[in-house]
C-alpha cells in the first residue's frame, strides 16, 4: 500500500474555498482555544456563550462592542490599505500611540467647543500618525528597505514616548498612577442620542470605510494601488510610479492608525495611561487578512474582534479566567488563516496505490 | 565502436508536449577533444546537454561513458560520474570566497580527520577513521586548508590567475566563469560542458577562455561547447556537431569547414510560407535612434552604438539570437531602461531617458517578451489588464474617478476584436487563467487598439499555439497597414521574413547587417546572426534617417 | 564614583545576557534566511515552562532543559509554516508572539506568587578568585550565574559553528542563495528547519535565564520587549556574532545608564550661558524612558546607513532573508 500526496499549484481558486475560509479559521481558533479553557476548568461552551451571545444581545454589550469597534476599524484599514500594494504596516501600533499622545495634548490644552476641538484632535492625530510612518515610508519607497522592520522599530520608540509623556509632560497632578488628566467633555467622542447612543466615532469609521472602498474600487489611484500590489514589474511598464503610490498608501495608513489612536483615547479610555496601548496595531494584522478582499469585510472583521475583546473581559469577570485568552484566540485565527492560505494556493491530491482522486477545479490548457 | 570514442549518446529522443526536442540524436566524443554543438534556437542543443548532465531523462536512447552505460537521475549522478557543466547563469554565492564556493556541498572534513589509508597506525588515526568520527568531522569541521591548496594549484596550473581566498563579489565576470570551471575541475570531471560561455565575456576574455580550454583538452579533458557563434567555433573546436529541428545533421572536422558551410548546415533548405503582404507607402519617421548605448543589469554594455529609424506603416524585423542586446534595446525604447549615450526620438520628439509614462503618452506600445512578468497582472481580471495602458485616458473617467462601465465595454471590445477565448466575463476571469495564446492576443489587443505610433513587439509568437500565431501575424500586418511603425524582434527567421519590410541583424549589441526579404540571402542572415566571417558593424545611418539598401 | 562605575558595569552585564542568548538564536535563524519575529513569545514560553518545571521538580537544570525544548517546539511551528507552507514570515512570527504572550499570561497567573531557588551566582572554577580581583570588570563579569557564563561561551561557539564548520557553511549558503545551494547538493529545507529550531531553543534559554537566574520569579510579560530588542540587535550586529556581543553590551549599557541616570547629572550650572535652553534638552535626552528608545534608534540608523552606503547593496543582509524558497520543477 503506497500513500502518495501530490501538491499542484492552483490556477484559480474555487469560490467555496474563498467564502468558507474566514468561517473556518474563526471556528477552528475557537475550538482550539476551547481546549485551553478546559485546561483551566472552564466549560468552553458556557464561556463562548458569555463571550458572544451575551455580548451581542445586551444593550451594554452592544454599545461596548461598537465603541471598541471604532479604533479597530481604523486600525484594520491602516493595515489593509498598504497591504493592497503588498506592503506591511506592522507599525500601526506605534502610529496609533503617537496619534493618541498628540490627541491628548490638544484635548487637554486647547479650549475650543466640541465641534471644533474634536475635529482638530482627529486631524492632528492623523497627521501625527502619518508623520510617524514617514521615515519608514521614505526608506521603503526610495531605498527598498524592508518596512516590516523599520515600522516595527518605530513602534517601540512610540511606546517609550508614551511612557515618558505620561510620567512627565502630560502627567496629571497628584495622581498615583502615571496617567494624564481626564479629557474634558469637549474632547470626548460622544454617543448620538437620536441614534440610540451609537458612538459618533463609529459613524466616522464607517465613513472612512466607505471612502477607502471608493478609492480602491472607483478611482485611478485605487487601480494603480491594486495593480502595483498584483505585479509591480508590469506596473512599471504601465507607466505607474511605485514611489508615489508607496508613499501615498503608507502615509494614509499611518494617518488612519492615528485616527485609531484618537478614537481609542477619546471614545473609550478617556485619558492617556501608561497602559493605554491596547495592542490594536497587531490585532489589525489578522483583521486586514480576514478582510483582505474589501474594506467592508475589514469592518466586519474589526467588529468581530471587538466582540471577542468585549467578550474576553466579561469572561474574566464571570469565570475568573484571564482575558489574555483573547490574545490566544487572535493568534490562532492568524495561524489558521495562514494555513488556509496554503490550501488556497495548492491543490492536494491523495492517492493510494497509484490511483488519483482529483478535485473538481478545472485548469486551462497550459502554455506550450 | 570507435576506439577513440569516450562518450557516446545513442538514439536519444526526448519529447515535450507538442514538440520533439531531440529526434533520434546520436553523438560521440573523443577523449581530449573540444567539440562544438551548433544549432539555431529550438534545434535541441540545450535539451541534449541537459540530458547528458542529468537534469532531464531521455524518453529513448542510451548514454555510454568510457565504456559503461549510464543511468542518471540527477545532476549529482552526473557529477559523480565525472560530467560537469558550466551554466550560462553562474551559480555562485557572492559573499563567500572562491574556495568556499567550490567546496560547498562536499563536506570535506578538516585535515586532521581526512581518511588516512595505510599510513601510520597510530591511536589518533585509528580514532579518526571510525565512521562516527568521520560523520561528525564532515559536519562539524571545515576542511579548507587542503582543498584551498589544491584549488590554488589547479588555478595556477591552468593560468587562471585567481586568488582563491577572495570573495566572489570582488571578481569580474571572466573570473567568475573561471571559478565555475574550477568547480568542475575540483570534482575531477572528465567531461566539461559549457553553455554559451562567451555570452558574458569580452573578446579578450573569450580568447583567454579558449586558451584555457585548449590547455585542459591537451591534458585529457573532453570539452563540449554549446554556441551559436561561428567564428568561435572555428577558433577553438576540433569537431562540430550541428543540430537542426531536433535532428543531428552531421558531425564535421572544424578545420574542413567554412563558417558559410556551417551556417548552411544549420539552416538547411527551408521553404518560406507565403503571406500576402500589401505594398504600402511608408510615411513619416516614427522612431529615430542615434548612436544608442544601453547597459544591462550588470553594468556591461549591451547595446553599442545602434542607429535605427522606423517609418509609419513599415515593419522592421530585428533578427538575432537572444542575448545580443535585444532585451535592453526594447526596454530602452519603451522607457523602462535608461541609456548611457545617444538619443531616442519618437515622432521627432526627444524622449531619451524620459520615464515610461512619457513614452506611453507619446504613442509607444509594447508587447514584452515575458508576458507574465511584464505584460500583465495574473491575479487581476481581464478587464484590469485590458486597460493597463489607457486607464489614464479621460474616456475612462473624469478626474479621479474610473468609469467601470466604460472599462468593461472596452475590455469586451478587445476580447471580441482579437478573438480572445476563454473569457465569459471580463470582470471575473483573471489573466492568469488564460492560455498562452489567448493572453498574448489580449495583450496585443490592448497594445494595438490604442492606435500607437510605434509598436515594439518582442518575440510576439513565442510559446503560443499555432492558431494564435497565425492570428497574431495577420494582426501585425493589419496594424502596419493602419500606419503604425513596428519593430519586430524575433528569433524566428520565418516570421521575420514573412512580415518585415526591412530586416536588421543584431549581434553583440550592434546592427551588423541590413537587407530586405526580397533581396536577402537566408544563409547570410544566419551567418550574421552568429557572428559571421567578417562581423563588421554597418556604417552609420545617413543624416536624414533614411536607409539605402546595402 | 568607582561604585557608580561598577554598578553600571554590573547592570550592563546583567542586561546583556538575555540579549546575547536571544540574539544569537535569531542570528542563526536569519543567516539561514528565515526572519523570526516570534522571539518575544518564545522567550515567554521558555520562561514560564522553565519556571513551572522548576517548581514541580525542584531542579533548575530540568527547568532550563524544558524551556529550551519549549522554545524549540514553538520554533518548529514557525519553521513548518514558513518553510513548508511558504507562509509570510512576518505574519507567522507576530502570530507566535501573540500566541506566546497570550498563552503565558493565561496559564501563568497561577504561578505568579511562587518562588523558587534558581541558578545561584557562582564563580568560574579554578581561576575564579583571581578573576574577581580585576577592578570593576571582575565582579561584574565573573560573579554570575551559569546561564550568564553560557551566553558568553556561546558567542565563540556560534561563531565557530557558522564560520568553521561545513554545516555552518551550508547554513549560510542557504540564506544567501538557496537555489545555488540546492544545485550544490545542500539540503535547503533541512538546513532552514535546523536554523529556526536552534533559534527557538536559544530564545527559550533566554527566557529561562530571566525566570530562573536573573529574577527567579514569574510575572506576565516579564521579557519586557527584550525579544524585540534582540531582533533589532541582530540587524545592528549585521549578522556577525562578534558584533552581536558588542551590541548586546552597548544596548545593555544604555539600559544600565537609564537606571543610574538619576545619579549622573550632566546639566549645566544654572548660571552658565546656555543653561536655560540646553538643560531641558539634556534632561530630555538623559531621561530613562527616552533612553530606552536608543537601541531602536541606533539600529534604525545603522540599518539605513548600511543599506544606503553598501558597496554592493545586496550584501547588506543575508541575500535570501525573508524570501521563501521552493524548487521549481521543470
Amino acid at each position: 500500500m503506497e500513500l502518495n500526496i501530490e501538491l499542484t499549484p492552483r490556477t484559480d481558486i474555487p469560490n467555496w474555498l474563498i467564502y468558507l475560509t474566514p468561517v473556518f479559521t474563526v471556528v477552528a481558533a475557537l475550538f482550539v482555544s476551547g481546549i485551553a479553557l478546559i485546561a483551566l476548568g472552564v466549560n468552553p461552551l458556557q464561556a463562548y456563550n458569555t463571550m458572544f451571545i451575551q455580548t451581542v444581545t445586551t444593550p451594554f454589550g452592544i454599545t461596548n462592542t461598537l465603541e471598541k469597534g471604532v479604533p479597530l476599524i481604523f486600525a484594520g484599514l491602516a493595515v489593509y490599505l498598504p497591504l493592497k500594494a503588498k506592503l506591511w504596516n506592522i507599525g500601526a501600533e506605534g502610529q496609533l500611540v503617537v496619534g493618541a499622545i498628540v490627541g491628548t495634548a490638544i484635548g487637554l490644552q486647547v479650549s475650543l467647543p466640541i465641534y471644533a476641538l474634536l475635529p482638530l484632535m482627529i486631524v492632528a492625530g492623523g497627521a501625527a500618525g502619518a508623520a510617524w510612518i514617514a521615515i519608514p515610508a521614505l526608506l521603503r519607497a526610495k531605498y527598498g528597505i524592508n518596512e516590516i522592520i523599520t515600522t516595527l522599530l518605530f513602534v517601540f520608540v512610540a511606546q517609550s514616548l508614551l511612557n515618558y509623556v505620561v510620567r512627565g509632560p502630560l502627567r496629571a497632578s497628584g495622581a498615583n498612577f502615571p496617567q494624564s488628566e481626564s479629557l474634558p467633555a469637549a474632547a470626548t467622542l460622544p454617543g448620538i442620542p437620536r441614534l440610540g447612543d451609537v458612538p459618533l466615532g463609529l459613524l466616522l469609521a464607517i465613513a472612512l470605510v466607505v471612502v477607502t472602498y471608493g478609492i480602491i474600487n472607483y478611482t485611478r489611484l485605487g487601480y494603480e494601488i491594486t495593480f502595483i500590489g498584483a505585479n509591480d514589474s508590469a506596473a512599471e511598464y504601465a507607466g505607474m510610479s511605485k514611489l508615489k503610490v508607496y508613499l501615498i498608501v503608507l502615509m494614509a495608513g499611518g494617518a488612519m492608525a492615528g485616527f485609531a489612536g484618537v478614537s481609542e483615547l477619546s471614545g473609550v479610555q478617556g485619558r492617556l495611561r501608561a497602559s493605554f496601548d491596547p495592542g490594536y496595531g497587531f490585532t489589525a494584522v489578522p483583521i486586514a487578512l480576514l478582510g483582505r478582499n474589501g474594506a467592508f469585510k475589514v469592518m466586519l472583521a474589526a467588529l468581530l474582534f471587538a466582540v471577542i475583546f468585549v467578550g474576553g473581559s466579561s469572561i474574566e469577570t464571570v469565570f475568573g479566567v484571564p482575558s489574555a485568552i483573547t490574545s490566544v484566540i487572535e493568534a490562532l485565527i492568524i495561524l489558521f488563516l495562514i494555513t488556509a492560505e496554503f490550501f488556497k494556493q495548492y491543490r492536494i491530491d491523495v492517492s493510494i496505490d497509484g490511483s488519483y482522486s482529483t478535485s473538481a477545479s478545472g485548469s486551462p490548457e497550459g502554455d506550450l | 565502436m570507435d576506439q577513440d570514442t569516450f562518450v557516446r549518446m545513442k538514439d536519444i529522443t526526448k519529447t515535450f508536449p507538442g514538440v520533439v526536442a531531440n529526434d533520434d540524436v546520436s553523438m560521440s566524443l573523443r577523449r581530449g577533444e573540444i567539440h562544438g554543438l551548433l544549432g539555431e534556437n529550438g534545434a535541441g542543443k540545450s535539451t541534449l546537454m541537459k540530458i547528458l548532465y542529468g537534469l532531464y531523462s531521455a524518453d529513448k536512447g542510451e548514454i555510454w561513458f568510457d565504456g559503461e552505460r549510464l543511468q542518471m537521475e540527477s545532476p549529482q549522478d552526473a557529477i559523480d560520474t565525472g560530467i560537469g557543466m558550466v551554466h550560462q547563469h553562474f551559480k555562485l554565492i557572492p559573499r563567500l570566497s572562491v574556495s568556499k564556493n567550490i567546496v560547498l556541498g562536499k563536506r570535506e572534513p578538516a585535515t586532521v580527520f581526512t581518511r588516512t589509508e595505510g599510513s601510520e597506525e597510530g591511536v589518533l588515526s585509528t580514532l579518526t577513521n571510525t565512521r562516527l568520527m568521520q560523520w561528525l568531522a564532515s559536519r562539524f569541521t571545515l576542511g579548507l586548508d587542503e582543498p584551498r591548496q589544491k584549488i590554488q594549484q589547479l588555478s595556477d596550473d591552468y593560468g587562471f590567475d585567481l586568488d582563491v581566498t577572495a570573495p566572489v563579489w570582488e571578481l569580474g565576470v571572466g573570473e567568475r566563469q573561471r571559478v565555475e570551471i574550477l568547480k568542475a575541475l575540483y570534482r575531477d570531471v572528465e567531461l566539461l560542458i559549457l553553455d554559451e560561455p562567451t555570452a558574458v565575456l569580452t573578446p579578450t576574455q573569450a580568447d583567454r577562455l579558449f586558451e584555457t580550454l585548449r590547455r585542459l583538452a591537451d591534458k585529457g579533458l573532453t570539452v563540449i561547447i554549446i554556441t551559436h557563434k561561428l567564428d568561435e567555433l572555428k577558433q577553438v573546436t576540433d569537431r562540430v556537431t550541428v543540430l537542426r529541428d531536433g535532428k543531428n545533421i552531421g558531425t564535421v572536422e572544424t578545420n574542413e569547414q567554412t563558417p558559410g558551410d556551417l551556417a548552411h548546415m544549420m539552416v538547411g533548405r527551408d521553404v518560406l510560407f507565403d503571406i500576402d503582404k500589401d505594398d504600402i507607402e511608408s510615411g513619416k519617421t516614427v522612431l529615430n535612434l542615434s548612436a544608442l548605448h544601453v547597459e544591462n543589469d550588470r553594468g556591461i554594455e549591451a547595446v553599442s552604438g545602434v542607429d535605427m529609424s522606423i517609418k509609419a506603416g513599415e515593419i522592421v524585423g530585428l533578427a538575432g539570437v537572444s542575448g545580443n542586446g535585444q532585451k535592453e534595446l526594447a526596454e530602452s525604447l519603451v522607457g523602462v531602461r535608461g541609456t548611457t549615450a545617444g538619443s531616442i526620438r519618437v515622432t521627432s520628439k526627444d524622449v531619451t531617458n524620459e520615464p515610461c509614462r512619457t513614452f506611453i503618452d507619446n504613442g509607444v506600445s509594447f508587447v514584452p517578451e515575458d508576458r507574465h512578468q511584464n505584460g500583465c497582472a495574473a491575479t487581476l481580471s481581464a478587464m484590469h489588464n485590458a486597460v493597463m495602458k489607457r486607464y489614464r485616458d479621460s474616456a475612462f473617467g473624469e478626474r479621479f474617478q474610473l468609469n467601470y462601465e466604460a472599462m468593461e465595454a472596452y475590455a469586451e471590445t478587445l476580447v471580441e476584436e482579437f478573438d480572445v477565448r476563454g473569457i465569459n466575463d471580463v470582470q471575473e476571469v483573471t489573466a492568469g487563467e488564460l492560455s498562452g495564446g489567448n493572453l498574448q492576443k489580449l495583450i496585443l489587443a490592448r497594445e494595438m487598439l490604442r492606435e500607437p505610433k510605434l509598436l515594439v513587439a518582442n518575440q510576439p509568437t513565442r510559446g503560443v499555439d499555432v492558431g494564435a500565431i497565425e492570428f497574431i501575424r495577420e494582426r501585425l500586418l493589419k496594424q502596419r497597414k493602419s500606419g503604425t511603425g513596428i519593430l519586430l524582434i524575433s528569433e524566428d527567421l520565418n516570421e521575420i521574413f514573412d512580415l518585415s519590410d526591412r530586416i536588421l541583424v543584431i549581434y553583440e549589441g550592434e546592427i551588423v547587417h541590413e537587407t530586405t526579404p526580397e533581396s536577402a540571402d537566408r544563409q547570410r542572415i544566419s551567418l550574421e546572426m552568429n557572428g559571421g566571417e567578417q562581423a563588421q558593424p554597418l556604417a552609420s545611418v545617413a543624416a536624414d534617417g533614411g536607409w539605402s539598401d546595402i | 564614583m568607582a561604585g557608580l562605575v561598577s554598578g553600571i558595569a554590573n547592570a550592563t552585564v546583567n542586561a546583556s545576557t538575555v540579549l546575547i542568548l536571544a540574539g544569537l538564536g535569531e542570528l542563526i535563524s536569519e543567516r539561514a534566511g528565515v526572519l523570526n519575529l516570534g522571539v518575544e513569545g518564545m522567550m515567554l514560553v521558555g520562561a514560564l515552562s522553565g519556571f513551572i518545571a522548576t517548581v514541580v521538580t525542584g531542579s533548575y537544570w530540568i527547568g532550563l532543559s524544558v524551556a529550551i525544548a519549549a522554545g524549540g517546539l514553538m520554533a518548529l511551528l514557525h519553521a513548518f509554516l514558513c518553510i513548508s507552507l511558504n507562509s509570510d514570515q512576518a505574519v507567522s512570527g507576530i502570530m507566535l508572539t501573540l500566541l506566546g504572550t497570550g498563552l503565558t499570561t493565561f496559564f501563568g497567573s497561577t504561578y505568579s506568587g511562587d518562588s523558587i531557588s534558581g541558578f545561584p551566582e557562582a564563580t568560574v572554577p579554578l581561576i575564579g578568585e583571581y578573576l574577581l580581583e580585576i577592578p570593576i570588570l571582575g565582579p561584574a563579569l565573573f560573579q554570575s550565574t551559569a546561564t550568564d557564563y553560557a551566553a558568553l561561551l556561546l558567542v565563540p561557539i556560534v561563531w565557530a559553528f557558522l564560520f568553521r564548520t561545513n554545516i555552518g557553511l551550508e547554513l549560510i549558503s542557504v540564506g544567501e542563495d538557496p537555489e545555488t545551494a540546492d544545485t550544490m547538493g545542500v539540503e535547503v529545507f533541512r538546513m532552514r528547519y535546523l536554523a529556526v529550531v536552534i533559534g527557538g531553543c536559544f530564545a527559550g534559554a533566554a527566557g529561562a535565564h530571566l525566570s530562573l537566574a536573573f529574577n527567579q520569579i514569574w510575572s506576565a510579560g516579564m521579557t519586557a520587549g527584550n525579544g524585540w530588542i534582540a531582533v533589532a540587535l541582530v540587524i545592528f550586529a549585521r549578522w556577525r556574532p562578534s558584533r552581536l556581543l558588542i551590541g548586546a553590551y552597548l544596548f545593555g549599557l544604555l539600559n544600565a545608564l537609564a537606571l543610574y541616570t538619576q545619579a549622573i547629572d550632566l546639566t549645566l550650572a544654572p548660571e552658565s550661558a546656555f543653561a536655560s535652553t540646553l538643560n531641558p534638552v539634556i534632561e530630555f535626552v538623559m531621561n530613562p524612558t527616552i533612553m530606552s528608545t536608543y537601541p531602536y534608534l541606533v539600529t534604525l540608523l545603522v540599518l539605513t546607513i548600511t543599506v544606503i552606503r553598501a558597496e554592493n547593496r545586496q550584501l547588506a543582509q543575508p541575500s535570501a532573508l525573508v524570501q521563501s524558497y521552493s524548487r521549481e520543477v521543470d
